[in-house]
C-alpha cells in the first residue's frame, strides 16, 4: 500500500521532477560552455510563458497528436511506477513516440516530414535495446514485476555490465541528444516533428519530454537493485556522462546511428544475455 | 493580462532574421549568445521558429526577395509578439536607400517597436533594446492582431504583380 501510494505520488509529480532536470541540465550545459546559463526555475518560466500564448493550430488532428503524446508519455510512466510489467510500460512508450511520429506526418512542412521519418529511425534504433534490456532483468531477477526488481538482493549492474554500458550509449538517442539528435537537428531541421506546434500545444510536447527524462532515469535507476544508493549513483553519473557527451560531439548520420545500434549495441547485449542464461 | 503574464520577461524566445544586410549585426548577435555577453541567463533563446518565439528580430534593408519572408514570418506568430529591427540598415535602408533592390527599411512591410542604433549595434546596445522591447511585449495582449495598412498595401502590391 505505501509502494502504490508513493509510486502514484512520484507519477503525479512527474512533469515538475522532469523540468527541474532539464534545468539543471541546461545550467550544466552553460558551464560547460564557460557561460553562465538561466535560472533553475527556467523550464516552468518558459511554461507559463507559453500558456499565454494565443493557440494557433494547423488542424486538429495535428494538435491532437501533440496531446496525446504527453498523455501517453505519462500513462506509460504510470504503468511503469505502478509496479505492472516492464515490457508494458516501453509498449506504451512506443505508443507516445508514434502519437509525436503521425502528428509531424499528418502537416505538410516539409521539416516536419524529415523529422518524423528520423523519429521512426531513432524508435528502430532504441526499441530493440529496451526490450533486451527488460529481458536482461528478467534473467537476473526472475520477472518482469517491478516491485521484484526494486526488492532484488543482488546488483543486477554486475550481471548485466555490457546491458548498461549499450543502455548508457543509447540514452542519446531516446533523449535526442548530440551524438544521434538526428531527429531534433535544431540547426538543420529547426526541431523535427516539434516545430509546426505553437503555443499551448508545444507546451504539450515540451512537458511530454520532460516526462521522457523520468522516465529513461528510472530505468537506469532500476540496474542498482535494492541498493537505491547505487541507482542514485548510477544516476547522476549517466546523467553527467550523457551531458558531457552531448557538448563534446557532432551529429552523426541517421545511418550511422542505426548500424551502431544494430551492429554494436544490440549483438553486443545479446551476448550478454546468452551469457548469463547459459551461466546459469 | 491572466496571472501568467508576469512570466513574460522571464522568457522571451527570439526569431532572428536577416534580410539582405550585409551580415555586421548577426555576427554582434552571435557575440549575444556566446559566452562573454550571454543572453541565455534572461532566459532568451534563439529559436529558428517564427511558431514558437516571441521577438522577432530582423537585420538589414528589406530587399525585395526577402520582403514576402518577412511578411510571412511575421504573420506566422502567434500573439503577442514584438518586432525589433536593428541597424542603420534596417531604418529607412542605411546606404543602401533608394537602390532599386531595396524596399527602404523594415517599416515599409511589419510595424516596428523597437530600433536599436547603430553600424553594427554593439552587443550592449542589442540587450537595452532586448530589454526595451521586453516592456513593450509585457503590455500587449494575446488577441489576434490585424494588419491594417499593410496588408492593402500587400494587396495592391500583388495585383501590380500580376499585371506585368
Amino acid at each position: 500500500m505505501k509502494f502504490e501510494t508513493l509510486m502514484l505520488l512520484l507519477t503525479l509529480f512527474a512533469p515538475i521532477i522532469g523540468g527541474f532536470v532539464y534545468g539543471v541540465e541546461r545550467i550544466v550545459k552553460a558551464r560547460m560552455q564557460s557561460r553562465v546559463g538561466p535560472p533553475l526555475m527556467q523550464p516552468f518560466y518558459d511554461f507559463f510563458k507559453l500558456m499565454d500564448k494565443r493557440p494557433l493550430m494547423v488542424h486538429s488532428l495535428h494538435a491532437v497528436m501533440g496531446i496525446m503524446y504527453f498523455i501517453a508519455c505519462w500513462f506509460s510512466l504510470l504503468v511503469l511506477f505502478l509496479g505492472n510489467d516492464l515490457l508494458v510500460a516501453v509498449f506504451f512508450h512506443v505508443i507516445a513516440v508514434l502519437a509525436l511520429t503521425i502528428g509531424a506526418f499528418s502537416v505538410r512542412s516539409p521539416y516536419s516530414v524529415i523529422g518524423a521519418m528520423r523519429e521512426l529511425m531513432h524508435m528502430i534504433s532504441y526499441e530493440p535495446l529496451m526490450v533486451l534490456m527488460v529481458v536482461g532483468f528478467y534473467q537476473v531477477v526472475g520477472s518482469f514485476n517491478l516491485k521484484d526488481i526494486l526488492n532484488y538482493d543482488g546488483i543486477p549492474l554486475l550481471q548485466l555490465p555490457v546491458v548498461f554500458m549499450a543502455f548508457v550509449l543509447a540514452i542519446p538517442m531516446m533523449l535526442h541528444k548530440s551524438p544521434f539528435d538526428v531527429a531534433e537537428a535544431h540547426q538543420e531541421i529547426i526541431g523535427g516533428p516539434e516545430i509546426e506546434y505553437s503555443g499551448p500545444f508545444y507546451e504539450a510536447v515540451y512537458t511530454g519530454k520532460w516526462i521522457e527524462y523520468v522516465y529513461v532515469f528510472f530505468f537506469v535507476f532500476l540496474f542498482g537493485g535494492s541498493h537505491y544508493w547505487l541507482g542514485a549513483l548510477l544516476v547522476l553519473f549517466v546523467f553527467l556522462f550523457v551531458n558531457a557527451l552531448d557538448n563534446a560531439t557532432a551529429r552523426l548520420d541517421f545511418r550511422k546511428m542505426v548500424k551502431f545500434s544494430w551492429f554494436v549495441l544490440i549483438p553486443v547485449s545479446a551476448f550478454n544475455i546468452i551469457f548469463l542464461a547459459l551461466w546459469r | 493580462m491572466g496571472i501568467f503574464t508576469k512570466f513574460r520577461k522571464k522568457s522571451p524566445w527570439i526569431l532572428h532574421y536577416n534580410t539582405g544586410g550585409c551580415n555586421g549585426c548577426d555576427i554582434e548577435i552571435l557575440a549575444a549568445l556566446a559566452p562573454k555577453y550571454d543572453i541565455e541567463r534572461f532566459g532568451m533563446l534563439n529559436r529558428g521558429n517564427p511558431k514558437q518565439s516571441d521577438i522577432l528580430l530582423v537585420t538589414g534593408p528589406v530587399t525585395k526577395r526577402c520582403r514576402d519572408v518577412l511578411r510571412r514570418l511575421y504573420l506566422e506568430m502567434p500573439e503577442p509578439k514584438v518586432v525589433v529591427a536593428m541597424g542603420a540598415c534596417a531604418y529607412g535602408g542605411g546606404i543602401f536607400r533608394d537602390f532599386y533592390h531595396v524596399e527602404n527599411g523594415v517599416d515599409n512591410i511589419i510595424p516596428v517597436d523597437v530600433w536599436i542604433p547603430g553600424c553594427a549595434p554593439r552587443v550592449e546596445a542589442v540587450i537595452d533594446g532586448m530589454v526595451e522591447a521586453v516592456k513593450i511585449w509585457e503590455k500587449k495582449s494575446k488577441e489576434k492582431e490585424y494588419m491594417r495598412n499593410h496588408s492593402e498595401e500587400l494587396l495592391e502590391q500583388l495585383g501590380a504583380r500580376n499585371d506585368d
